[in-house]
Parts: structure tokens; C-alpha cells; sequence
């Protein structure tokens, strides 16, 4: 699921989510966070694997899908009508984000370092 | 002196004054009382940082120093995250230090509502004097500014609008853009570095980790607070006040404190105010580089008064920017990457949205919905935002408002004018928060008199924001530290 969020490689050297080392993040993440925001994240990763299909017309889980359509999966999340898809989308990207781009790895490709 | 209620078994003192919170309010109000040589407890509920310690990772913040670890949430038709510190020093170790007056026409309402003589122009305008003095207030030097900052100057030059560096109480800032994860280079005067240690120095005995659950109050007189420390077993804590009670925990946690302590008002928990936010990104053809400068250094008010809109820059980490950029995998990764030629100007709106503070079984349950009209407000805000951006250079507005393209080119600002009505439609973010325990000058159109105090219990005061009778339409610190000071001494003359 992951890695249809951040796949490796791309653009100027962004690594993937696992190469960053979101795994780590997502241990103290299920250990420290608040009930609500587990909870939501949760929510967040079931919807994305089990409803994000059917925004594009598939039928799920998400990990059936080619890597293009998760993609476009993942993306209609964020474009969907309903507000509540639209917000857990928000909250994937928001927890994601967190492991992400506070990592040193993603820091020094878009010039955080340079500060 | 300070206690670490993380590492305490029990704790139960008797002083002549008791503070519940350690942010703008009750730092201030505790250093005013202690300057009076009587003896003072300030009662936090967050742990003490070392500011040498502060990081630049987001999360680690949010885990240590945010309320909820920054997952509080209002619910409405939209859900809006609201921000709160909640570390010894408050919201002051993750703001920006800004320090703006209340304007003129604001507190010429208050004189209008009966409140001229509680809360006198004159004597808020010494306050203000003296606490910019204390605290070094001066507009963000231009080394400071940064790229981001330098782009609104840039864009309101090219519009003919007015648009200033922001009034902060950080002279010597670093640029570091890391106010939101606690200032590394101690320039930011917090109160953890500032009035929290002065009031120390006169006496006061700080308490962390002390979560007050309760105001006891004995024959209609404040006795003391009782809560739970945050050491394994949360063992029980009593802090009895010779003198009197100040509550200084927020315009979220206050009436919520008052409440469990058996206040009883129509107006408590009522009257939410708010400056809800939305940000605005603007790409530009070289780095604007959100993390390197003053994290609000700039800021305009030119439509203050008329649109009630006030427009900021704002620079965070990029764990916070990616966040809200648009697409997902390789589409997400792109805008990633281009991040750092991106520059962030937020629309704040003095909102007339009034919403409620209760109990809810996670914390605080806080409704808040915005008008008809503070949409228009927002949606104003965001075009002059956007005219903002462009004539700054922005090749590309990303709005990140649903019903409306992903990128504006220059020109299309008008879209965002006349964009949804429906506040689900857009990214929001509820700061600076008021009038949870209004202040009235009748006993039944608030909860705290002229003299700050608890209708039916004169030694229990409220000293923050929540006794403010409408919001400012500025960003409110130096508003709050100015009303805290004078609560404090008007409770101190009156002892």
C-alpha cells in the first residue's frame, strides 16, 4: 500500500516510503500515538486498500491493481466527492508525510540540508 | 524551584497563589504575582523541554509538545485541526512570537460592550510597552527574512498593497524556520525562556506534568486545585491557594477546568471564537526555500479591516508541507520534489463563527462551523492571496481546494473568489482561540466580571483568552499577556 503512496524511485532521487524508512516511524507511531489518530490511521490504510478501487471503477483490495491504477487509486482518494474519503486521504498522506519527509534521506533531495 | 510531576509520588503544598497554565497568560500573571513577593504555583500539564534539546522533526514536536500530539480536532460540517502547545511555556514554544497590538477599532468594540473600564485602552497600551521592551518586539530584520518572506514584500510592492515584516519577539532570530518544533537558537523570547524563569527567580514553584482536574472551591471561595500527575499510577496532587486561583489553561481547557470544578453559566464553554486559517502555495521558477527564514516573517493586513482577512507567510518543514500537496505516488513525488520552490502565504480570517467547548470521552469536544459570510471572507482572502503569489512571480497557485483545478495560472485568481461555499471544500487550521468564559459587564451575559473574576467566586480568576469578548483579527499572544498582566494586578491590589 505504501508503496503505491511513495514508490521508489521518480523524481530527483525521492526514495520510497520503505527505503526511508517509514517502517521505524510506523512502530513508535502505533506505540505512541493517541487512540483517535491510530484509529484513524487505521482507517485511513483500510480505506485506501478496500475502497480506493471502486473510486476508479475496480474491484479491491488495492494490491490487485497494477501499479499505475493503485496510483490512480491513491489520487481519487484525494478528488472524491465524498468528504470523509477526502479527509482519510489527507490523513494517509498527513501520517505518511511524517515518516517521510522528516527522514535525512528526503531532506537532503529537496534541499532541506541547504538551510 | 520546579517540580517534575513525572517523577513525583505526591504532591500537596499550600501558596497564596495558584496558576493553572504556564503559557502567555499564566506565565505572565504568575510573574506579576511573584513580583508582589507572595508566594505563587504555577501547575502545567505538559512536561518541561530543554530548549538546547528542540529538534526540527515535526512529529517528534507534535509527540512532545502539542496537545494531542496535534491530533485535537474541531467538528462541524468540516472537521479543523485545532493547535495547541502543551509544554511549560504553552503555545509560546511552538508559535511565532508575534506580537501585535489589539487594533484600535477591536477594542473600541470591547468600550462599546461595556468593557472600557475593564479592560482600559490606556493601561493594555503600557502593557504593551513594557512586554515589548521585556521581550525585545521588533519587526523580523531583513537577514531573517529568507526567500519566502522576501516574496510577499516583493508581491505587495508590485500590488501597491501594504504588507510589513511581522512584529516578533525574536530579535537575533536565526532563520532557522523552526518555531513550530521550538526555537534551537533561543532567540524566540517563549515564556520557557523568559517570564517562566523570572517568576522562578522571585519564588515560584513550577509544577510539570501536573494535569489540574479541579478548582475546590469551599463556601464560595477558591480553595486550592486538585489533579493528577503524570507519573506511572497518575498519583493525585493538591495545591491549596491561601489567596486565590488563577486559570490560565486556554480557551479550550479553562472552561472545561470550570466546569468539572462545578461553575455554573450559560456562557461557559460558549461564545468559541477563532481565526480559522487556509494556506495558499505559491511555485515560483527558483527556491523559495519555506525552511530557511523567519517561520512567519512577513505579513499583510491591508484588508483588515474591510474583508476582516489577514494574510501571512508561513515556513514549515517538509514533512508538513508534503502533506497537503496534491496527488499520490509518482504525481505526489513530483510536487515533492519541487517543494522547495514553493512559498506558503496563509489567509486568517477574524471569523464570526461562534462554536462550543464540552468534555468529550478523548478530551475537549469542540464545535466550531463557519458562516456564509466568513467563507466570502476566506474566499476574498485566498484571491488577494493569490494576486499576492503571482505578483510575487509564482509561476502556479496550488489552492488544494476541492471543486477547484489543482494549479491556477496567473490570472485565474478570480476562481478562488468564487470558489465553494462549503468550508469541507477547503484545509483548514483553528488557532488563536477566545471567549470561552466572556468577560460581561452584566453577571448574566458572562462568566467572569470587570475584575476577572467568577461570578459568585471573587478569588477565582480567569486570565486567558477565554475571557476576551470577540476575537482581534491579529494573532493574539501580545493581546493575552497584556490582559493577563492586568488581571494579575488588579487580583494583587486587591488581596
Amino acid at each position: 500500500m505504501l508503496d503505491a503512496l511513495l514508490p521508489p524511485g521518480g523524481p530527483e532521487g525521492l526514495p520510497g516510503a520503505f527505503e526511508a524508512g517509514f517502517e521505524e516511524f510506523e512502530k513508535g507511531f502505533a506505540s505512541d500515538a493517541p487512540f483517535p489518530m491510530r484509529f484513524g490511521w487505521r482507517a485511513a490504510l483500510f480505506a485506501a486498500c478496500w475502497v480506493s478501487p471502486l473510486l476508479i471503477g475496480r474491484l479491491p483490495p488495492l494490491t490487485r491493481l497494477a501499479p499505475p491504477e493503485r496510483e490512480d487509486a491513491l489520487c481519487a482518494m484525494g478528488k472524491s466527492r465524498v468528504y470523509l474519503i477526502r479527509q482519510v486521504s489527507l490523513l494517509l498522506k498527513a501520517v505518511t508525510s511524517f515518516g517521510y519527509g522528516g527522514t535525512k534521506a528526503v531532506r537532503r533531495v529537496v534541499g532541506y540540508d541547504a538551510r | 524551584m520546579r517540580v517534575d510531576g513525572a517523577a513525583l509520588a505526591a504532591f500537596d503544598e499550600v501558596f497564596d497563589y495558584v496558576v493553572v497554565g504556564s503559557g502567555a497568560a499564566g506565565a505572565t500573571a504568575a510573574r506579576s504575582l511573584a513580583s508582589t513577593g507572595r508566594s505563587v504555583c504555577i501547575l502545567e500539564e505538559g512536561p518541561a523541554m530543554d530548549p538546547k534539546a528542540f529538534g526540527d522533526d515535526a512529529w517528534g514536536a507534535f509527540k512532545t509538545m502539542f496537545r494531542g500530539m496535534n491530533g485535537q480536532v474541531a467538528r462541524g460540517r468540516a472537521f479543523i485541526p485545532v493547535i495547541q502547545g502543551r509544554t511549560l511555556g504553552g503555545s509560546t514554544v511552538i508559535n511565532s512570537a508575534i506580537a501585535w497590538r489589539v487594533p484600535d477599532d477591536v477594542l473600541a468594540e470591547w468600550e462599546t460592550l461595556g468593557l472600557g473600564d475593564a479592560l482600559p485602552p490606556k493601561e493594555l497600551h503600557r502593557y504593551w510597552d513594557e512586554i515589548e521592551k521585556d521581550l525585545d518586539a521588533a519587526p523580523t530584520p531583513e537577514e531573517a527574512w529568507g526567500g519566502f518572506n522576501t516574496l510577499m514584500r516583493d508581491g505587495a510592492r508590485k500590488l501597491g498593497v501594504s504588507a510589513a515584516p511581522t512584529r516578533r519577539y525574536a530579535s537575533g532570530c536565526k532563520a532557522t524556520g523552526q518555531c513550530l518544533t521550538g526555537c534551537p537558537s533561543g532567540a524566540k523570547r517563549s515564556m520557557l525562556t523568559t517570564y517562566l524563569p523570572q517568576a522562578e527567580a522571585k519564588g515560584a514553584v513550577i509544577v510539570t506534568g501536573a494535569e489540574a482536574r479541579r478548582v475546590l472551591v469551599k463556601d464560595g471561595r477558591a480553595v486550592g486545585v486538585e489533579g493528577l500527575l503524570s507519573a506511572p499510577g497518575r498519583p493525585a496532587f493538591r495545591a491549596m491557594a491561601r489567596r486565590a486561583v488563577v486559570v490560565a489553561a486556554s480557551a479550550i481547557q479553562s472552561p472545561l477546568l470550570l466546569e468539572r470544578s462545578g461553575v455554573r453559566s450559560a456562557h461557559l464553554g460558549e461564545h468559541f471564537m477563532a481565526h480559522p486559517g487556509t494556506p495558499l502555495t505559491g511555485l515560483f521558477d527558483a527556491p523559495a526555500d519555506l525552511w530557511r527564514g523567519a517561520t512567519q516573517g512577513f505579513d499583510s493586513v491591508h484588508h483588515r479591516r474591510d474583508w476582516r482577512v489577514k494574510v501571512e507567510t508561513i515556513g514549515l518543514p517538509p514533512e508538513i508541507v508534503f502533506a497537503r500537496l496534491p496527488g499520490a505516488g509518482r504525481r505526489w513525488k513530483e510536487k515533492m520534489a519541487l517543494a522547495r520552490r514553493t512559498a506558503i502565504f496563509a489567509v486568517q480570517t477574524r471569523a464570526w463563527a461562534e462554536g462550543s467547548v464540552r468534555e468529550g470521552p478523548f478530551g475537549a469536544d469542540i464545535r466550531y462551523d463557519l458562516t456564509r459570510r466568513d467563507m466570502m471572507q476566506i474566499r476574498r482572502g485566498l484571491r488577494f492571496s493569490a494576486e499576492l503569489l503571482f505578483a510575487a512571480g509564482a509561476r502556479e497557485v496550488w489552492p488544494g481546494i476541492y471543486g477547484l483545478p489543482e494549479s491556477l495560472k496567473p490570472g485565474e485568481e478570480r476562481l478562488l473568489d468564487a470558489g465553494p461555499d462549503d468550508p469541507r471544500c477547503y484545509s483548514w487550521i483553528l488557532s488563536h482561540l477566545f471567549g470561552t468564559a466572556r468577560m460581561a459587564a452584566r453577571p448574566g451575559a458572562g462568566v467572569v466580571g470587570a475584575d476577572f473574576a467568577v461570578h459568585g467566586v471573587p478569588n477565582l480568576v480567569v486570565a486567558d483568552s477565554s475571557v476576551f469578548p470577540t476575537n482581534l483579527g491579529v494573532n493574539p499572544q501580545h493581546a493575552i499577556m497584556a490582559v493577563a498582566r492586568l488581571c494579575a494586578e488588579r487580583l494583587a491590589e486587591r488581596a
